[in-house]
Parts: C-alpha cells; structure tokens; sequence
C-alpha cells in the first residue's frame, strides 16, 4: 500500500541477496525473518495457489505482476493448507481485495500463516537480476534492516539443494480420495512429495480414487495394496535429496502403470538412468509453450520447477525411431522442429520416447517408456495456476492403465463443449 | 506447416475512412500485414479509399489503389489484378462485409480467388446473432436471453418476452451503431427504430439486459494446425451497458481469478474452433455476473479489431502481424516472438505492469447531443498509458488526453455540475471518473459509490487511494514532502501539475525540488514476457521505483525524438501519425536513431517497429522532458504531430532542448495574429481584414469597421472549436456570450468573412533558403466551411495558372520571411482574382498525406530530411507546374449518424471524423468516386428534393436544370419552387415539416426522395432543416449542404452515367515515389 494511503503504518522491510543486491521495503506479511531460495513467478493470476504449491518450500517468490491480491483469499484454491513456501515479495500489496469468492485478504492470510513478505520492491529490476545471475538465497527481514548485516547473513545460511524439503512437506500418513461422485474406475496410489490439491482433485475427476502415502514409503508396501497405478507428485528441491523415492520408482517400473508430475518426472528420470541439472532461473510461469511431440500441438502450461533431467544421458537415440538420427542434440527445439519423438535405449528399462520439449529453450518437458508402462510430464498438466490445455495427461493416466497403446495422443481442446 | 507456395498474389481491404468505431487502428493492423506478407515473400495488392493512412502510402503495398471499398470497385481491382488470395480481415467490419459482398456476388469464384485467414460460413457465424448463439449452445455456452427482430412489432414480443431493460443490437453495423438500452416501451421504439433501418439486412437482436456484470474481452489467435493462445486479456472498469469502445479498460484482466480467467480462456478458444476461425485473431467478449461468476458469452469478431490493437500495444505481441502470416500457412511456433528474438511465437504474454485506456470523445462539437454512454459507441479516439501500477496508469490516461487535466482531477480545471451532482455520478458519461474522485473527496462511501455505478468495488478502492494520496500531499506540502513521499505520490502516478496544484506551488518549482531530491523515473521494456527473456526491442515505458534499475541503453547513432500527436480527435487525427511515421522511416535513413513518443494505442507510430525505440508516454512537458533527459537527442521534431507538440515547442525551447526544423519563434510568428499582419503588411500581402475584441461593445465596434458578415472564433482553441459565421448584431451578441464560456480571459477574434471566396490549402516545404510549393488544393466548399470538412481537389479545376502561379509565389515569400524549415501549410482565399492569406500553419497540415499521395512528392519525408539539414535544391523534387493528366479529390466523412440531435450542418467548425480520395481522369469522376467510396449509394433516378436559403437562390438555377437533364424529379418548398418555376423549371411543391402532413419528411419516410440538396442559412439554423437533414442522415440518404457541393455532385451523376470508372494503382501514376 502506497505511504500516501496508509501513512507509513506499515513496517519497514528488507530483502538481501547473497551477492550484495538489497531492497528495501515495507512488510505486508508477517513480522520477523526469513531465509529462502529467492525465485520468481511470471504468472500474472494465481497467486493464491501458489503461495500454497509445497513445491515451493524453501523458496522466497517473488511475483513478476506488479498488483497482486486484488482478489484476495478464496475457500477453494488452496493446494495444501499449510504454507511452505520462505516469503513473497511484491510490488504493490492489495489490502482491499474484491471477488465474490473473497473470504479474507492476501496480507493478513500471509501473517495469519506467519509469512513474511515484503512490497514496494521494484520486482522487475529484481526478475532481471535473478534472470541473469541465476536463482540465489536471499532473505526478506523486518528485524534487520540493516544491508550489510543481512547480505552476511545471508550468505552464511544453509542452500536449498542440501536439504530434503520433500521431507518436510509430504504426508505423514496415509490419507484417501474418493473418486469423483465416488465412481471409482482405478485406483491409484500417489506418492507425495508435495503433491498440489490440483493433482488429486484431476485424478478424481477422471474416476480414480486415490491413496496418498509418504514419500519414502518403501515399494513393497504399495505394490502389497495391488493399485491399478502408481503417482509420483511434485515436490520441492533438489530430486537428488529423495534416494527413497527413486528407490521406489525403480521398484515399480514395468510392475505397475506409472505416471509422474514434476518432480515426480525427475524422480522416474533417475529411476530410469538420466541425469538431473538445475536451470539457471527454473521455469515459474502459466505461459511457458511446449510441444506435444506426438500431435504436433502446443500447450501453453503451467511451471514451476528449477530442476530437470538431460535428455541426452538417458542412453544412445535408437535411429530407426529418431527420424534416422543417431546424434543428440543439445537444443531439444532440433526435434520441435522437425516434429520427432526420438526414442533413446535406456540401460535397464528398455526404450524411452521424448514426448514434449519447451520451446522456449528446448529443455525436455514429457517422456514415455515404450517397453513398460509409464510416462511423465516436467510440466504441470492440473494447472493450478494456468491454462488447462493439458489436462488430457490424466486422461492419458487412464488410458494407460486401460493397456491402450496410443494413450498419449489426446488434444483435450478439440470439440471441447461444456 | 511453412508457408504456402501455392498463393503469390494477395488481395487485402482496408477499413476505408476513419469513422467512430473504426479508426486508425486498422491502418495500424493493415500496414503490419502487408509489411508481414511481403517479408514473406508474397507480392500484394491494396485497396483502400482512405489517403490518409501509412497502409496507402506507395512503399507498403506492391500495388496500391485508393478506391472505394465496394464490391464493384474491389471486384474491377481483382479482374485487372488477379490476386491469389484475399486476406479480408484486416480491415475491419468494411473488409469483411466487402469480402462477404464479394463472395456473393460470385467475384471471388469467377477469378479463383481464395479467403485465407478467415472463411465466409465463419464471419457470417461470428455476425449472425441467431448462428452465433446456436453455436454457443452446441459448445455448451450461455448467451444473453434474446430474439431476432425484423420489425418494430417483433422488437415489443421479444422484450414482453424477456421483460425490460433490454438492449437492442442491429446485425451488421460497425461499433455497435444503431444499438442501445431500452428501460421502457419509449425507449423500444426509438432505438428499435433507428437500428431497424442502419441494419444492413432490417435486423436487430434483442437482448436480455446484463447491466452491471463485469464486461471482459479475451483477444485470442489460433493457427491452422489449432494451437490457440490467448494474447491479453482486457477487463472494462465500467461495467456491460457501455460500449467497450467508450470504456475505460484495463490490461490485464484484474479481478478475475484464476480459475474465473482460464475458464475463460478456454471457452475463448473453443468458440473461435466452434465458429470456424481456421487461422487468426478474434476478439470474444464476456459478461460476468460479479454476484456469482456466472458467464455470459457477449459477442465475438473474428477479425482484427480495435482491441486487438490495444492489446498488441498493450503486450508487445504484434497480432495482426501474426494473423496476416497464419493466414498464408506458417503455425504459430514456426513464428519467432519479435521482441525476444529466441522464444516462439506460441505462447502467451505476461505483462508486469498495468496497462489503462481511456477513450477520447468530442461531444462539445454535436450540441444537442445527449454525452450519456451506451451500447453504441461515441468515443473518437483514445489514449493507452503505462504505469506499475492501475493508479499510476489511470493518471497518465487521464492527462494524456490532453483535455485539461493533470491527472484524475487534483489540478484545480474541473467544475463540477452541483445541481445535477448526483446524477452525474450514477450516469455513464466521459466525466463520470472524475466525478468519482470528486464523489469521494466529498465524503461518499464505496458502497454508495458501488451502488449508484456498479463498478467494481475494486477499481473503485484504487481511484479512493489516489483521492487518499492527494489528500496527504495537500496535508504535507512540498516542503513536508521528503524522498520518500515523493516517490510515492510519482508511484500514484501525480504529475508535476498536480502535485504543484495541491501544495500552491509552481509546477517548476516541484520537478526541480523532486530531482534535487533524487526522484526521476526509470526506463523499463514492454517485453511480452516479464522479464524472463532478454528484450531486443526497445519498447518502453518510464515509471517510478525505488532503487534506480533503469533500461535505458545507450546508442551510438545520434538520437532524434519524434514527438507525435496523441489520441486521435476530430482536427487531429491519423493525417499527423502518418507525418510522424514518414519521418521515423526518413530518419532512420538518414543515420539517425529515431524515438516515437506517443500515447495513441491506434496507430502506426506505437508500433514498435515504426521507429528504433518507442517511448509509450503522455505528450506533456513533464512526460516528454523525463524522456528527452533520458535520450539527450540531437534534435526534438514538434512539427509534424499537429498542434499537440506545437504547444510544447516553447516551453521545451527554453528549457534548453534542441528542436528540429522550423524554430518556436517561427511558430509565434504565424500564430500571433497581429505580428502576422504585420508582416503580411510589410510583405504586402492581402489577408481579410480583421480584428480581436474582447467585449460584446468592442466587438460590434469592430464589426461596423469591418462590415458584416464576420468570421467570429475563440483564440487559443483548436479545430475551428467555437468558430461560426456572424451575419448580423443578434448573431454576434449570441456568440459572444458563448465565446467568453468557451476561452474565458481570452479575445475573440473577428475576421471579414470573404463569402462565395474560393479557399484553397496549400502545403510546401522550405529550407530557409528555397521553397518548394507540393500542392495547391481547391477547396469544393466555398470559404467558411472548415477546410477539413471541406471536399478539395489537386490539382486546381477552376483557377487560372496565373493565380495559382500568384498562391506559389505568395506562399515562398512567407515561408522565407518566417524561416521556415521543414513543412507550411498556408490557407488562402480567391475572390474576384483577389488572393487573400486567411492563416499560416508553420507545421504538417491535415492535407499533407492527401496532398503527398495526390502529388506523388512524399512532403513528410522530405520535411524530416530538411530538417535533418538536407537542401531542397539536392532533392530532386518535380517541376511544380508539371502536367498530372489526373485528379485527385479528397472528401470529408461525417459522423453525424452517432450524434442524433446534433445539426447536420457543414460550418466554420469542424466536425469530420475522417477523409476518402478518388482518383479519376478528370474533376467529376474523381469526386463520384469519393462518394462511392463514402458508400453513398447515389440513385440513378427518382425525386430530388430541393431547399435552398435565399443567398444560393440566384444560382439554384442551373443545378437544377442539370439534375432535371439527367432525369430526375424535383420537389421543392414554396420558396424555393417559386425561384425554379421562375426559371422555367418544373417541380412538385410540398409542405416544409413545421405546416402539418404530408411534408417532405413523409416523402422521405416513404422511400420517395432520392437525396437532398438542402442549404441552411447562417451557424445556428434550427428547426425545419436540422429535422430534415437529422431524418436524411438516419435514413442514410445522401444530400449537398452547400450549392457548390450540389454542383460537383450533379457533375458526379454525369460523369456515371457515362459509363463504368477504372481503378488506377498508385505505382502507375508515373511518379518515383
């Protein structure tokens, strides 16, 4: 809220990142500190599920919309009830939000729920600076506003990728989803790593009822409770900080149809031999174009991820199913283009497709085991925040634990009524 | 798929004449395509009757014909030229219902020519009320309540049936024409009425009402492969029931969330698949109900439109560009995005700012017309501005319209109607947002405000925050104003002014005391993608933030600002972007690197890749100051944007900026009446003599001195605003009064009023060493038309090579004595061999695009390069008095249909909206053309009704001998019969509508009068003729206003009968261009 309107109530606020950068502020959060991975969200809508995506934890976003909470906090959008994300930072707060659906406004749920945020902080200067020196840790402190105390800090705290956020966020029990209007046609068992509302409710929604359990539940016991499929969800961090989980993958691989979100993507990746690389700035966006290799369509998706697996360390392309090509490219646009899904040979899990790449940098965003059952997205098919053109992948889910061959191959957004 | 090469040839229709609701946008649209196009590879063909845009300029197309946008004559331009292809939707609702026309007429089959881009089912799907809302419910969408009406009859069962409020739509009409709201059974017949016979095919829907509801527009493109992307998403501020056109938008959409914005999204694409939009963009607008997120579809048009432009503008995200490639194969990922140079096409913007339109009307010229805002839309231009956030944004929209204000109120130029205060609240008109803020200064709540408006309570929290701010500044005071404060109210979006106004200091005082204090804007990029790419184009705007991270790059070229016209109004339009446009392309030539300072969403010159940088900015001094501190041109152009950077050339001047061309002295020169006299004096140039008066007493002084009839104005106004014709003291004593209201403080100017003089306009370039006349243009209208609304014709029809040798001379020995460097415009009067000087314009004129295409000498661009330092003598230029073996006509297109109540009169004052050309081998087939191009449809045959006040009398004569020669029948009131049966000319009297039925408007209403040659007497003739004329325009019959009017008219009719016209390409006139 501009100083002109509420006379400098709010308290003064900084944010520090570990290379010096600093910018100040006023709180419209919680009160206090906090430490965190800082990031940025071009999504210009959304910010409620957002802030409640787990994927988040560790992170400080910072949202690239300059007026965010405009239309405050609804009943309805929250992808887990507890926050786990570090902080928000925003240009303009709106403490005087109008929607019919509002409950409660953006700044006050952020310090019911003990979140500190920070506004008045010129957010594009700071997505520039993040877009070319990489995502970094940072701090948003109403306590120590002084720059220098806080950079150091800052630098002193522990990084994202040591720690196991996964841990942290997942369910500590089993909990259950019936299917929608309780039709079950499959069950599912969803390993959570962080999972977003948004993945059980689409599940749901195309007739599967869903047993959500920890992420390190060991294999033996999902496979003991016979499901028609297994779910590995999103998550926060780095894949490599969950062993248990890649463990598990690997376990039901070629037992039992597999599907993969995000995180979950990179967990099947590893499982399968690929590598795993962190982006400079990760995607964090509703506006991010990929192409479905197998219709030649492009989804215009959600993200939210800093890591993804390289394509080429899944193994040698198999030419006769690569459009004659033996060699790897490093742009993944090389295949777009040419509307090819190369198919590689992985050591231990037969022959792998790549389904969709990014266009914006050719990173890989989809595979498909052709030997088993199983296939992935790096982007988020629920949405939540974003555009809904590739909720197909939950009917592909279906599709596949109905054995069909050609499950992948769906526009949702053709002859759409309803 | 890449691009086809099946197609070479492409056909593409403008929009013709800038008319309300469809204006300089589609120039804007239809330059991109042909630019596009052509890249690609293919070579096209133009048809466009409007001379005025950058789309007619010889360069932007391979084949150019300004001809009239009918089936006949773009039907001629496909037989001689044979297109492949027709792309018709980039020009509008005239484009597509040509294309339509076309496709009907069996042209398109005959010469195997194919629609690309858009399919006719699909535009007849889009249009057609009844197909649209069966296809709304095949896909499972809710549409308004309504019912098709072809009679008044209909129209009361369909609303008995709905129950009123109900909104009436006629079926294709641009802009919504002919529609409004009706409360009650009054309202039904009047509007049912009206739209009933503006509709092309007697159509109109009737609508349930959604009054209220949230109005959002989604622009979406889907390419042939079907990806389909939304561009932007607008939301109107004030809510369904104003036409979006004269509302105040917003972008992005701001109070919808999520799961409320993809939901409409993917409705928006899956409407574009249902009703066949196989490549392109299309507009769709929603009605959401703000009680329970119920959604309504609207409307859909499946071209580029108004929108598209704003939200190209308002995203970075060329639309019709891509629409014009989709259309010839390429998909939407084989397309690279323009700004970032590595991502595709395929994706959808994020924006990190706000982005507020505000429309700008001109209710002040039709008088008796009601400012209340509706369904039909009235606005003639409109201004986008960019901020971070929506207060900072709205602000810069409200002084970029240049009407006075500083901002939304806080600079002390409003007053308010305290006796209607209320009511001027709850009612949607151009003031109403400032009434708003005045609302809350005076207490009201936001529930009352919500209340009386139904405007989202959130708009209504931001504009109460501004209103909180302001008062904060006032408490605070300059000097209690530190850093921080004035980085918040900058971040407000305060200007100067207003700032200076509420702390009683001068608004110099506070831009030296902010900078001294450290608060100067930042630079920051339009980028399509808010920063997560690297941006290669510079689009920008400034705002302020804390912490100092500016854009702004240095560049090695030397660097000049372009400082172009703002919203378009009448007076000010499309004529003065193109003189900017030519500049920036001369320039660039020229080695320089070119910034665009511009806040007009419409135009060419807001196209990023118009100029090396663009600066979307309010045309104030403090607005362009921030951005010439930032440039540090090497020269500052203010004579090519019309009057609005002519105001700031002083002040700019003294604060140390380097303007280009001719110098602000120069400008003073010609606009100080009495140092002009007395130049004209010195040169001993004749000029009407005149004089200023600043009391009714002076000026009936003045007036025995001068004798009447005089040519009465306000100074200090634009457009001819307030001026009229005083034939005796009654007239000057009524004006008077209405002068001092309408420039307070300020003189009246009196001019003798040279009656039945030629005018002419001439338009030419200077050096300061040589002088080079461009065109002579002949006013059709006799003196005391406005020029601009005046027909005129280059080369000369009726002068003689001595007096326009004499009107050449003349013009050089001005434009040396005033050191003119760059373009003049100088107007002129002829009577009795007599050559008077009426004014001189130190800058581009209206005419120049006309009088640049007609000559084939482009005078914008030699004006940049003169200025530029470049000599007249090195350019080459033609013999000015070569033999053309052509005419060129330009007539003016009023708007009178939008403004029931108004006078249809043409006078001093100027009130066209916009201008066709035709080109012919002589005078009457060139004019013909023009009104063909009008889309008046002139009759061949029928009764003529004939009214002339008593001064055209005496040459009434042998017009209507002509017009009874070539067939027709006259009817005529009693006095003007007994002058034709004096004559010896036979002719039908009938009664004039003040003496009881059966009068002429009965005639009329039977479909018995062809058109009318109808001459009111004086600036303020009321009742027969304004309800004549009124019921002419609403029924869409064609009539001369002026005697030589009905002369080139009758001249016109012959030159038809003598058989077909031929259409003729720019390229082949014989000019080098």
């Amino acid at each position: 809220m501009n100083l002109l309107v509420d006379g400098g109530k709010h308290p003064k606020a900084l944010l520090a990142l570990e290379d010096g950068t600093v910018f100040e502020g006023r709180s419209c959060g919680a009160a206090g500190e906090t430490f965190g991975e800082v990031v940025f969200n071009t999504s210009m809508v959304g910010y409620q599920e957002i802030v409640s995506d787990p994927s988040y934890a560790g992170q400080i976003v910072t949202f690239t919309y300059p007026q965010v909470g405009n239309y405050g906090i609804n009943a309805i959008d929250m992808q887990r009830d507890i926050l786990h994300l570090r902080g928000v930072v925003v240009h303009d707060m709106c403490y005087t939000p109008s929607n019919w659906q509002c409950v409660q406004s953006f700044p006050n749920f952020l310090a019911e729920r003990g979140v500190v945020a920070i506004e008045g902080v010129d957010t594009r200067a700071l997505t520039l600076h993040l877009r070319e020196h990489g995502a970094m840790q940072g701090a948003i402190s109403t306590v120590d506003t002084d720059p220098e105390s806080l950079v150091a800090r800052v630098k002193a705290a522990p990084r994202i990728g040591d720690h196991n956020y996964v841990a942290d966020v997942s369910t500590k029990e089993l909990k259950s989803f019936p299917a929608k209007d309780g039709k079950a046609a499959h069950r599912v068992v969803a390993y959570d790593c962080g999972e977003k509302a948004g993945i059980e409710k689409r599940l749901a929604a195309v007739g599967c009822e869903v047993t959500m359990v920890p992420w390190d539940t060991p294999a033996e016991k999902v496979l003991a409770m016979e499901p028609d499929g297994v779910f590995f969800s999103n998550g926060p961090g780095d894949p490599q900080t969950v062993p248990p989980t890649v463990e598990a993958v690997r376990a039901v691989l070629g037992k039992l149809p597999v599907f993969g979100i995000c995180l979950g993507n990179q967990v099947i990746s590893m499982a399968a031999g690929a590598q795993i690389e962190k982006l400079k700035y990760g995607h964090h966006g509703g506006n991010e174009p990929v192409m479905n290799l197998l219709t030649g369509k492009v989804e215009i998706t959600a993200q939210n991820h800093n890591y993804g697996p390289v394509f080429s360390t899944f193994g040698p392309l198999v030419p006769e199913l690569s459009g004659g090509f033996s060699e790897h490219a490093g742009d993944l646009r090389f295949w777009s283009e040419r509307r090819i899904a190369p198919v590689v040979q992985t050591a231990h899990h037969g022959r792998v497709r790549l389904t969709h790449v990014n266009l914006n940098d050719g990173t890989p965003e989809g595979l498909q085991f052709l030997d088993i059952p199983a296939f992935s997205m790096q982007y988020h098919p629920e949405a939540k925040p974003g555009p809904n053109d590739s909720t197909y992948a939950f009917v592909a889910f279906i599709r596949l634990m109905d054995g069909r061959d050609d499950y992948l191959a769906i526009d949702v957004r053709e002859g759409r009524r309803f | 798929m890449p691009r086809r090469d099946d197609i070479k040839k492409i056909l593409i229709i403008g929009s013709g004449p800038i008319v309300i609701g469809q204006a300089c946008e589609f120039d804007y649209s239809g330059t991109q395509a042909c630019k596009a196009l052509r890249e690609a590879g293919y070579e096209v063909v133009l048809v466009n009757s409007n001379p005025a845009t950058i789309m007619t300029d010889p360069q932007t197309a391979d084949r150019t014909y300004i001809e009239p946008i009918t089936v006949q004559s773009v039907a001629k331009v496909i037989a001689k030229e044979r297109p492949d292809a027709l792309l018709p939707n980039m020009g509008g609702q005239t484009g597509l219902n040509c294309a339509v026309g076309l496709a009907q007429a069996g042209v398109l089959e005959k010469y195997g020519v194919e629609v690309i881009g858009c399919d006719i089912d699909s535009i007849e799907t889009g249009e057609d009320r009844e197909l649209f809302a069966e296809a709304m419910h095949d896909i499972g969408l809710e549409v308004a309540r309504s019912g098709i009406a072809h009679s008044i009859e209909d129209c009361e069962r369909v609303a008995e049936e709905i129950g009123y409020p109900v909104v009436i739509r006629p079926a294709f009409t641009l802009g919504g024409a002919g529609g409004g709201m009706a409360y009650d059974h009054d309202d039904l017949l009047r509007i049912a009425r009206e739209g009933l016979a503006l509709s092309a095919n007697t159509e109109v829907l009737v609508e349930q009402s959604v009054e209220g509801w949230k109005e959002i527009e989604m622009e979406v493109m889907r390419d042939t492969a079907g990806n389909g992307i939304v561009v932007c998403s607008i939301e109107n501020l004030d809510p369904m029931g104003v036409h979006t056109g004269d509302s105040i938008t917003v972008a992005p959409c701001l109070t919808l969330n999520d799961f409320e914005l993809q939901r409409l999204r993917d409705y928006s694409l899956a409407i574009l698949e249902r009703v066949g939009v196989a490549c392109g963009g299309s507009n769709v607008q929603f009605a959401v109900n703000p009680k329970d997120g119920r959604v309504l579809v609207v409307e859909m048009n499946p071209r580029v439109s108004r929108s598209s432009a704003l939200a190209s503008k308002a995203t970075g995200f060329p639309i019709a560009k891509m629409a014009a490639l989709l259309s010839v194969g390429y998909t939407l990922d084989e397309i690279t995005n323009d700004i970032t140079k590595a991502t595709p096409a395929c994706f959808e913007p994020s924006i990190d700012y706000c982005v507020v339109k505000v429309p700008r009307f001109a209710f002040e010229k039709f008088k008796g017309a009601s400012e209340r805002l509706t369904t039909r839309m009235k606005a003639v231009g409109e201004v986008m501005a960019v901020g971070s956030t929506f207060e900072e944004a709205l602000q810069k929209a409200m002084r970029s319209l240049e009407q006075g204000h500083a901002g939304l109120g806080a600079d002390g130029r409003t007053s308010y109607d305290e006796e209607n205060f209320d009511e001027r609240v709850a009612t949607p008109t151009p003031e109403r947002i400032l009434y708003l803020a005045e609302a809350m200064r005076r207490g009201w709540s936001l529930g009352r405000l919500h209340e009386a408006t139904g405007i989202d309570p959130w708009f209504l929290s931001r504009i109460a925050d501004i209103v909180a701010a302001e008062g904060s500044i006032r408490e605070l005071g300059l000097r209690g104003m530190d850093a921080e404060h004035m980085l918040a109210a900058k971040e407000m979006g305060f200007s100067d002014t207003q700032i200076g106004y509420l702390t009683g200091q001068r608004e110099e005082t506070v831009r030296a005391i902010r900078e001294v204090l450290g608060v100067t804007p930042l630079v920051k990029t339009v980028d399509t993608c808010a920063g997560e790419f690297a941006s290669h184009t510079d689009y920008h705007y400034l705002t302020y933030e804390r912490g100092g991270a500016d854009e702004h790059v240095d560049a090695s070229k030397p660097r000049v600002v372009i400082l172009s016209a703002g919203p378009n109004r009448i007076g000010q339009g499309i004529e003065f972007d193109y003189c900017c446009v030519q500049a920036a392309y001369a320039l660039e030539r020229e080695g320089y690197e070119t910034v665009m300072v511009n806040c007009n969403p419409e135009t060419v010159s807001t196209d990023y890749d118009t100029s090396d940088r663009l600066y979307f900015e309010p045309l104030t001094f403090e607005d362009v100051m921030n951005v010439i501190e930032v440039e540090k041109p090497v020269g500052v152009i203010v004579t090519l944007g019309g009057q609005t950077p002519i105001n700031l050339a002083r002040r700019l001047k003294e604060a140390g900026v380097p303007i280009m061309g001719t110098q602000p002295e120069a400008i003073d020169l010609a606009e100080d009446r009495d140092r002009f006299a007395s130049l004209l004096d010195r040169l001993d140039i004749a000029y009407p003599p005149s004089s200023t008066a600043e009391t009714l007493d002076d000026a009936k002084r003045v007036a025995r001195r001068i004798g009447y009839p005089l040519l009465v104005r306000p100074s200090y106004v634009l457009g001819g605003r307030g001026m009229a014709i005083v034939y005796d003291d009654n007239d000057l004593q009524t004006y008077m009064g209405e002068a001092t209201k309408v420039s307070p403080d300020h003189p009246v100017y009196l001019d003798s009023f040279l009656e039945d003089a030629i005018e002419l306009d001439v338009d030419a370039l200077c050096d300061d060493d040589q002088c080079y006349v461009g065109s002579v243009l002949e006013h059709i209208e006799e003196c005391g038309i406005h020029s601009g609304d005046s027909a005129c014709c280059f080369p000369p029809f009726s002068l003689s090579d001595k007096i326009v040798a004499k009107i050449r001379e003349t013009t050089r020995r001005l434009a040396l004595s005033c050191h003119i460097k760059g373009l003049l415009n100088v107007q002129y009067a002829v009577r009795d061999e007599q050559v008077f000087v009426i004014e001189l314009n130190p800058r581009a004129s209206r005419t120049v695009p006309f009088s640049s295409k007609a000559s084939g000498v482009p005078l914008a661009k030699y004006a940049a390069r003169i200025m530029a330092g470049e000599r007249i003598c090195d350019l080459g230029l033609p013999a000015e008095d070569r033999e053309l073996g052509y005419y060129a006509v330009k007539e003016a297109v009023m708007p009178w249909s939008r403004f029931p109540g108004a006078d249809v009169t043409l006078g001093p004052e100027m009130k066209s909206t916009g201008e066709v050309m035709g080109i012919d081998t002589t005078f009457p087939k060139a004019y013909a053309k023009t009104r063909e191009a009008i889309n008046y449809d002139i009759p061949m045959s029928g009764k003529v009704f004939v009214s002339v006040c008593d001064r055209d009398k005496r040459n009434i004569g042998p017009v209507a001998l002509s017009l009874k020669n070539l067939g027709y029948d006259l009817v005529a009131t009693r006095g003007t019969a007994k002058t034709l049966h004096a004559a010896g000319i036979d002719c039908e009297v009938v009664k004039p509508v003040s003496e009881g039925h059966p009068n002429v408007v009965d005639l009329m209403v039977a479909g018995d009068i062809s058109f009318l040659v109808n001459t009111p007497h004086g600036h303020s003739s009321r009742g027969d003729g304004t309800k004549l004329r009124s019921e002419a325009v609403n029924r869409g019959i064609d009539m001369a206003t002026t005697m030589s009017g009905a002369t080139a008219l009758v001249q016109a009719i012959s030159a038809l009968r003598q058989g077909p016209l031929d259409v003729y390409a720019l390229q082949d006139l014989g000019h080098r261009w």
